[in-house]
């Protein structure tokens, strides 16, 4: 505790730009271009959750208007359910005020900071307050909230009210940003919106240029998605901090109660065998002798807990202490407790952990999404069912493909984590390199990098394991890599599929065509030589030719090959 | 130098030529073609099967046949439906020809039958290599002769000799028609022999050496028709020796170079060709005998100083055999050819690495040819089986 208020107090004697300038790149914001993406990315995202979590079809407008060099204003409004007046402070104004920062839940939001942060961002570039518009229904307030950074919360700088006859629902925020550009790139907000709408077919999403162009991503489904639920964390995947966090926050009386109710997988059957391996792993530690320490570790690897308590002498009093501790209140729990739970975690089985919490894109979405967006002639999409990663962290990984079309040529891998399209450092990305081991050859397409085919890849989970701060491409690791590559390789088996098909189809027509162009030829000799008019020829061969190629597939019949002519 | 009265044989068959059996078949063959394609079959045409893998050599006949191996090529296959229409195209076109009794050459029926399809880019016939091989696929269908579809080829060699020939309406005989003798047509069927004073045929590879042997008045003093082939004789001139031997029972004799080249040739008059092996009953003639160059004439003749180094590789260096080498080999490996006569000679061949040409001859003096060298060996009786 005394640590976390050190760094409270500190946070607060920095300046607010120093704050920015030294968290930018883990914030986002950090590039002339970036910045206006991650600026746009965290008021769209809070528009799209608010109306998945009113059940609302999100209805997104973003507006950038250019009002001088790299100064700009921006405008997202959404037809969300709007936001009470008493906590549009709170909403704004609180940095890390989000809800789902520590919580065990799949989240949009990455950086934690969400829309406060570009709250922020315009405040330290620009200096101006954002002006929220918004009602839930009745008056509509429009407020300019800017934030104190003396007191770390928002605040209202001048608000007034206004009559709503229409009855308008929703939210509209303008912030006012300079040191930031917009250009039409792949790490722009065009690009950025794009891939939005692709992995959210149930938002309709427009953009309104500098320039004045409006883009609109049209809505593909009326089906909102069921917002996420929070997982309770399973025992392989927490750290010390967490168990320690955890147990100050808790309403539960006893160590025993904290672990059974907020964690998954643990009864208390499972805190008996919790006691025993924390036992055990005590007593191992008193061991002199450092073979005999390392084949007890083993052995207690293997699961043979009890023989190893019976190896040491009195045994039991060691259990009844570790018993003792899981009476005691949670907030009494030590940080190394704490750390010795953590441990004992990891010698001990537990099931798998729930996946209920996961909220894929679904393959239905997915196809409609890319169909509506990219107008493809072909396309397919694989969710594959959830697994775990590390032990115990579920994941889920799903997979589109869009094929020709209005698809240009060339290969184009858009990459998501929980549908948020990661547009940034592509080439350390396990979805990169997964994409790229794949034998694009044995599914028909010969020439990746020139075929009109774009790969959606969206990693699913509570928790996924970014590389570095910047939280823009996925680690390597092997489980979500295998399982990615199983992914794409579903999908592209029925892309070959449908690949193959194509080409049996224009070999057939172009077959067809081989006889029939020979018709007129064979009718005319035939003619001359029985007598029988050309024309009437001529419609035998042709029906022939329609009957056999109505049996869907003709195949050739079997014939001895003519010899090569080497006359 | 007393003539030997040379002992002719009796003519073993006669060949007759109906222009209405070609036009019968033709007829039959589209007929059945438009009765398959009614019944919703798919047409074809059955056609003996060319090269090497379908002829076998007749013992009995001593002539090369054509197995029975047959190539269906269908209508509705991809890879046959061109040809298939191309040999409908050439079948029409002959019944024409037939029926109007005209003749056309090979190179008359490609441009005549070449067109572009209507709505395509693809011609009927690209190239002459490809009407020609539809040409010997019908031969070999209809079990007809070229000619007697009334297709000619070029014409190469004549012939010249005390015979007379009636072609159409005109009657001839070839000894009086000067030194150039008579070219003989790419078509024979027709001919009639009015006449024949002659006690064989000797066929000359050579026009070199045929123009010394007119000059020298040997078909005169020998009794002789000299049969100019100018190189590989044509089927005109095939099927005109095939007619003088069993039509008019003459001796065949063969005067070749003294090469693989030259032994080839005799081959094909006398047992007919892979590629023509359909055809060796009218082409043949397995009566026919060889006279030389042969590579005894060499030393017997002292030619030693005007013999020719074999081309290519020999078997025993490295690399070997190529060129002559290696077509002696194959020659030895002929069926005709194993008899001890020519092995012996194509073994000697091989040892002694050279060839023989028949106007080395003439380094003896132009007449040897005519006064000694022949007439030595044939009334001797010196030929090669």
């Amino acid at each position: 505790m005394a640590e976390a208020n050190q760094l409270f107090k500190e946070f607060k004697i920095q300046s607010v730009s120093e704050f920015f300038r030294r968290n930018a790149a883990m914030l986002g914001y950090t590039g002339k271009v970036r910045s206006l993406t991650t600026l746009v990315h965290e008021a769209v995202t809070n528009s799209l959750d608010a109306c998945e979590e009113a059940g609302i079809p999100p209805y997104v407008r973003v507006e950038v208007e250019e009002l001088g060099r790299e100064h700009y204003k921006v405008v997202v409004e959404d037809n969300g359910p709007g936001i009470p007046e008493k906590y549009i402070t709170h909403v704004f104004g609180k940095m890390l005020a989000g809800t789902k920062a520590h919580r065990n839940i799949q989240s949009r939001g990455q950086q934690g900071i969400g829309i406060s942060g570009a709250v922020m961002f315009a405040q330290v570039t620009s200096g101006k307050a954002t002006r929220v518009i918004t009602s839930t229904g009745d008056d509509i307030i429009e407020a300019w909230v800017k934030i104190d950074v003396e007191k770390n919360e928002g605040k209202i700088v001048k608000k007034e009210r206004h009559p709503n006859p229409k009855g308008w629902r929703g939210t509209r925020i303008e912030l006012e940003v300079k040191n930031v550009r917009y250009i039409r790139s792949k790490q722009g907000v065009y690009w950025y919106l794009k891939l939005t709408a692709i992995a959210n077919p149930h938002a309709h999403i427009e953009l309104i240029e500098p320039d004045g162009k409006l883009i609109v991503f049209p809505r593909s489904t009326e089906e909102v998605p069921k917002p996420p639920v929070e997982m309770k964390p399973h025992p392989r995947g927490v750290l010390t901090d967490d168990i320690y966090r955890m147990s100050r926050k808790t309403r539960r009386n006893t160590v025993r109660r904290f672990l059974v109710g907020e964690f998954s997988r643990i009864s208390d059957k499972k805190v008996d065998e919790l006691i025993e391996y924390i036992a055990a792993l005590r007593l191992i530690k008193t061991e002199q002798d450092k073979n005999v320490q390392e084949q007890l570790y083993k052995r207690l690897a293997e699961g043979d807990v009890k023989a190893v308590l019976r190896s040491f002498r009195g045994y039991t009093k060691v259990v009844k202490q570790v018993a003792k501790m899981m009476e005691k209140p949670p907030e009494k729990l030590t940080w190394h407790e704490a750390e010795e739970i953590v441990e004992a975690f990891k010698y001990m089985k537990f099931l798998a952990p729930p996946t209920h919490g996961l909220r894929p894109i679904g393959e239905e979405n997915i196809e409609k999404g890319l169909t509506t967006i990219l107008k493809p002639e072909f396309v397919t999409a694989v969710t594959r069912p959830p697994k775990v990663y590390s032990g115990g962290i579920p994941f889920q990984v799903e997979v589109g493909i869009a094929y020709g079309g209005e698809i240009p040529s060339g290969f184009e891998l858009l990459r998501y984590a929980n549908r948020v399209p990661l547009l940034f450092d592509a080439g350390a990305c396990v979805t990169t390199s997964a994409a790229r081991s794949i034998d694009w050859k044995r599914y028909k397409v010969d020439d990746l990098d020139r075929a009109p085919l774009v790969l959606m890849i969206n990693v699913v989970s509570v928790h996924v394991p970014y590389t570095g701060t910047g939280k823009q491409s996925i680690a390597s690791d092997d489980d979500i890599y295998n399982e990615i590559r199983l992914a794409i390789m579903d999908a592209a088996r029925k892309l070959q599929t449908y690949l193959s098909g194509k080409h049996r189809r224009l070999y057939q027509v172009k077959r067809r065509k081989t006889f029939e162009k020979y018709v007129p030829e064979i009718a005319r000799a035939l003619s001359i030589l029985v007598g029988v008019p050309e024309e009437e020829v001529k419609k035998y061969f042709l029906s022939f030719i329609e009957s056999r190629f109505s049996d869907s597939d003709v195949e050739e019949p079997a014939v001895v090959e003519e010899v090569a002519e080497n006359a | 130098m007393p003539k030997r009265k040379i002992h002719r044989e009796k003519p073993k068959e006669k060949f007759s030529y109906d222009p209405r059996k070609v036009l019968k078949a033709l007829e039959e063959y589209g007929r059945r073609v438009l009765e398959d394609i009614k019944a919703g079959k798919n047409p074809y045409f059955d056609i003996p099967m060319r090269g090497i893998s379908n002829v076998y050599f007749d013992e009995k006949a001593r002539v090369i046949r054509m197995g029975d191996k047959l190539s269906r090529r269908y209508f509705l296959n991809v890879a046959h439906a061109r040809k298939f229409m191309q040999t409908l195209l050439i079948m029409a076109y002959v019944k024409r020809l037939v029926s109007e009794d005209k003749h056309a050459s090979l190179r008359e029926a490609y441009y005549a039958n070449k067109h572009t399809i209507p709505g395509t880019h693809e011609n009927t016939f690209e190239d002459q290599s490809e009407s020609d091989p539809i040409i010997e696929d019908l031969e070999r269908m209809l079990g007809v002769l070229r000619e007697e579809m009334h297709l000619t080829a070029d014409r190469r060699g004549y012939i010249y000799g005390d015979i007379v020939i009636r072609d159409g309406e005109d009657e001839f005989n070839t000894s009086k028609l000067g030194r150039g003798g008579w070219a003989v047509p790419g078509t024979v069927e027709h001919l009639q022999f009015v006449e024949v004073n002659v006690d064989y045929v000797l066929v000359v590879e050579t026009a070199a050496m045929a123009d010394r042997l007119i000059e020298e008045k040997y078909a005169q003093k020998e009794n002789a028709l000299i049969v100019a082939t100018q190189g590989q004789a044509s089927r005109g001139v095939r099927r005109l020796i095939h007619r003088l031997h069993y039509e008019q029972g003459l001796p065949i004799i063969v005067f070749t170079d003294g090469d693989p080249y030259g032994w080839y040739i005799y081959s094909t008059i006398k047992q007919g060709s892979i590629n023509l092996a359909y055809l060796s009953d009218k082409l043949a003639t397995p009566e026919a005998k060889f006279v030389g160059m042969t590579m005894d004439d060499i030393k017997k003749y002292g030619l030693q100083n005007v013999t020719e180094k074999l081309k290519g590789i020999p078997p025993n260096k490295k690399g070997g055999p190529t060129g002559d080498y290696k077509r002696i080999l194959e020659e030895m490996e002929y069926p005709w050819f194993q008899n001890k006569e020519w092995q012996r000679q194509l073994k000697m061949a091989l040892e002694m690495g050279v060839r023989i040409e028949q106007q080395a001859l003439a380094n003896k003096s132009l007449e040897f040819v005519a006064k000694e060298y022949l007439p030595e060996k044939i009334n001797n009786g010196e030929l090669l089986p």
